[in-house]
């Protein structure tokens, strides 16, 4: 039987019965449609984190201190001092580690800053002059600390955007003295609104001399972390090394099991956080599938109804010598027609709507969210709407097929 | 030459209790361009016999040779095949299908065909002419009178030239004038085309208008014989 004329029989069973097609398909619609959905703003909120990473430069090396943590209950906690001055010092030098192009050591904590009758709570941030590189941070007044600052434990700050607003509203805030810890300390740089999806939210921030955080606030002698950046991304594992041999040296480690530090790189967090939400996405998709298997199950009942409403034309498509595989493809010819069509509207119902509500996300609420038209999971929604329509045809479909001719021609 | 030859044929449904014999040892043959009425009160098994003989049911005794071949060496879709270009189908009801033109319906059996389509059109615009429906072509069968739709039915059962065309009361639900024209038609396709035409009817003035008649009466031939007086189709048109 020619293709053509049995798509032809496919598409006027389908819309002798509009609305009841219409209905049946909504379900598959739905499913599709959530299917899109989850995978574009899975994806988009992937990218949103990735490029969040990314915007710490791909040279990026953190060396944090305490071993690897092997699994939730493990206790990484046990040498949170391990990384010390000297560890700087010597990882500063060009004989341990030639490749490293910068080093800065970072601490943070949490405390409130008072001006007058304000105060507002905030992250504590202590970093070298290096801070506004690595991280591409910029002061829209005043300037960053010097490495004098550093070296004087100066008591400056330079302030986050919701910071500036909190404790001097509109007021200019560079030149003021704000207290922390009852300490005096200059503002001496006001940063602009970044946004507020930063793994670290660089507007409730205030950043000082990490010497300064130290001493007067934190009043510890460690460091937090040791960010590092390679000389090239091509060197990333040569650094890593270095930092490795450099530090268990210093800390007398001969057995890499026995670590009292660990080290990740850029690459290291972004496959973790897009395992992560991989995981989620595939989640999240699974549960929309139940929603196709409901779909399809509305496609078999309305193809029931539909195999008994033409009893007496499958009869006679029989007696005029039409096959049992000649009416078996007919049938899943209009039911995979059915799931397909719905597969094609979902399709593009997600991704109209996952574009608008990525309209939304960046304009509106100001994420540097970008739409991403999931082109897989198109691909995989108009497979998988027309298998539906397959599995789902085949046993309205066989009992179509199988019909005697004659008990069909007699049905009444 | 022999189309149709049965042997002791027997068709029995159900079992023990519920058992019906619908036809019991019933034997004929039937050559090419005979023109046969087979009749018989309802529940006398003439239907079951056009279904055993159009292959649409399977008999449960005896032997069916079509074109000297016995059926039990064809599988079902050599029957469907066989369904297809050596038989054409005419039922009481039409059997049309809806919200399709005359043209289309008429063109069916071509879709489960060998013939290329680009002969398609040709060969049902034929058929069409030779029922004399050509101004209908476009028409929808529910924009058609009785009498029309079964002439569609008829021409539907000629496009693939068939050795036999079954008529299964084909003026049953037709006005005397709609059946004369239907039985004028099978008449003039006997005649002029010499086609083989096996119908099945329980009126013996629609039985006259074979060559042969048939008759069953519970599941038995009780006469077979030519018909004597033959009517012409014509002679009731005015």
């Amino acid at each position: 039987m020619i293709l053509k004329y049995t798509l032809k029989t496919a598409i006027t069973g389908l819309r002798t019965n509009k609305s009841r097609s219409v209905l049946t398909v909504l379900g598959i619609v739905i499913g599709i449609m959530s299917i899109m959905l989850i995978a574009s703003l899975g994806k988009g909120a992937q990218n949103l984190i990735l490029d969040q990473i990314q915007g710490m430069g791909t040279k990026t090396i953190i060396v944090m201190p305490g071993r690897q943590p092997k699994g939730a209950s493990d206790s990484a906690q046990m040498f949170t001092d391990s990384l010390k001055e000297k560890d700087l010092e010597s990882l500063m030098k060009k004989s341990n580690a030639p490749t490293i192009a910068k080093i800065m050591p970072v601490v943070f904590g949490s405390d409130s800053a008072t001006y007058g009758s304000e105060i507002y709570r905030m992250t504590i941030f202590g970093a070298s002059s290096m801070i506004s590189e690595i991280f591409d941070l910029s002061v829209d007044k005043g300037e960053f600390f010097t490495d004098e600052d550093i070296k004087s434990m100066a008591d400056v700050v330079v302030i986050g955007s919701n910071v500036k607003d909190e404790l001097f509203g509109s007021s200019d805030a560079v030149g003021q003295r704000i207290k922390i810890k009852n300490r005096s300390f200059r503002v001496v740089g006001t940063m602009p609104k970044k946004g507020q999806s930063s793994l670290v939210n660089f507007d409730d921030i205030a950043i000082m001399p990490y010497t300064t955080a130290q001493q007067y606030i934190l009043g510890v002698k460690y460091y937090q972390r040791l960010i590092v950046q390679a000389d090239s991304e091509l060197n990333i594992k040569r650094t890593v090394k270095d930092i490795e041999t450099t530090i268990r040296n210093n800390h007398n480690i001969t057995d890499p099991e026995k670590d009292d530090f660990h080290i990740e790189t850029q690459e290291d967090i972004a496959s973790r956080l897009s395992v992560i939400t991989d995981v989620l996405t595939m989640f999240l998709i699974a549960v929309a599938a139940i929603s196709l298997i409901v779909g399809g199950i509305g496609i078999m009942n309305i193809m029931l109804v539909s195999v008994t409403e033409r009893t007496r034309e499958i009869g006679l498509r029989k007696a005029v010598g039409a096959t049992e595989s000649d009416v078996l493809f007919q049938f899943l010819l209009e039911s995979v027609l059915l799931t397909g069509t719905g597969g094609a509207i979902g399709i593009f119902l997600g991704a109209t709507l996952s574009f608008l509500i990525a309209l939304i996300l960046s304009n509106v609420v100001g994420l540097s969210w970008e739409f991403v038209f999931p082109l897989s999971a198109t691909l995989i929604g108009l497979f998988v709407s027309a298998m539906v329509g397959l599995v789902f045809g085949l046993y309205p479909a066989r009992q179509a097929a199988r019909k005697s001719p004659m008990e069909a021609l007699r049905y009444e | 030459m022999k189309i149709i030859e049965i042997k002791n044929l027997t068709k029995i449904y159900g079992e023990e209790e519920a058992k019906t014999i619908a036809l019991d040892g019933v034997t004929f043959d039937i050559k090419k361009g005979e023109f046969v009425a087979i009749m018989g009160a309802s529940g006398s098994g003439k239907s079951t016999l056009l279904h055993v003989l159009g292959f649409l049911d399977k008999h449960t005794g005896g032997e069916y040779y079509f074109e000297g071949k016995k059926i039990e060496s064809y599988t079902e879709d050599d029957l469907a095949k066989l369904r297809n270009n050596k038989m054409g189908f005419v039922f009481q009801a039409f059997n049309l299908l809806p919200r399709t033109t005359v043209l289309e319906n008429v063109k069916l059996p071509l879709l489960y065909s060998d013939i290329q389509e680009s002969k398609w059109e040709a060969l049902a615009m034929e058929a069409i002419d030779s029922v004399g429906l050509m101004h209908r072509l476009n028409h929808e069968p529910s924009q058609l009178s009785g009498g029309e739709k079964q002439r569609v039915a008829i021409a539907r059962a000629l496009i693939l030239n068939p050795s036999v065309i079954f008529a299964d009361e084909p003026t049953g639900n037709l006005d005397s004038k709609s059946g004369q024209i239907v039985m004028q038609t099978l008449q003039h396709l006997h005649e002029e085309h010499g086609n083989t035409i096996i119908l099945i009817t329980h009126e013996t003035y629609t039985a006259e208008h074979a060559t042969r008649i048939i008759k069953l009466h519970d599941g038995k031939i009780v006469s077979d014989e030519p018909v004597k007086h033959r009517l012409k189709a014509t002679q009731f048109i005015k």
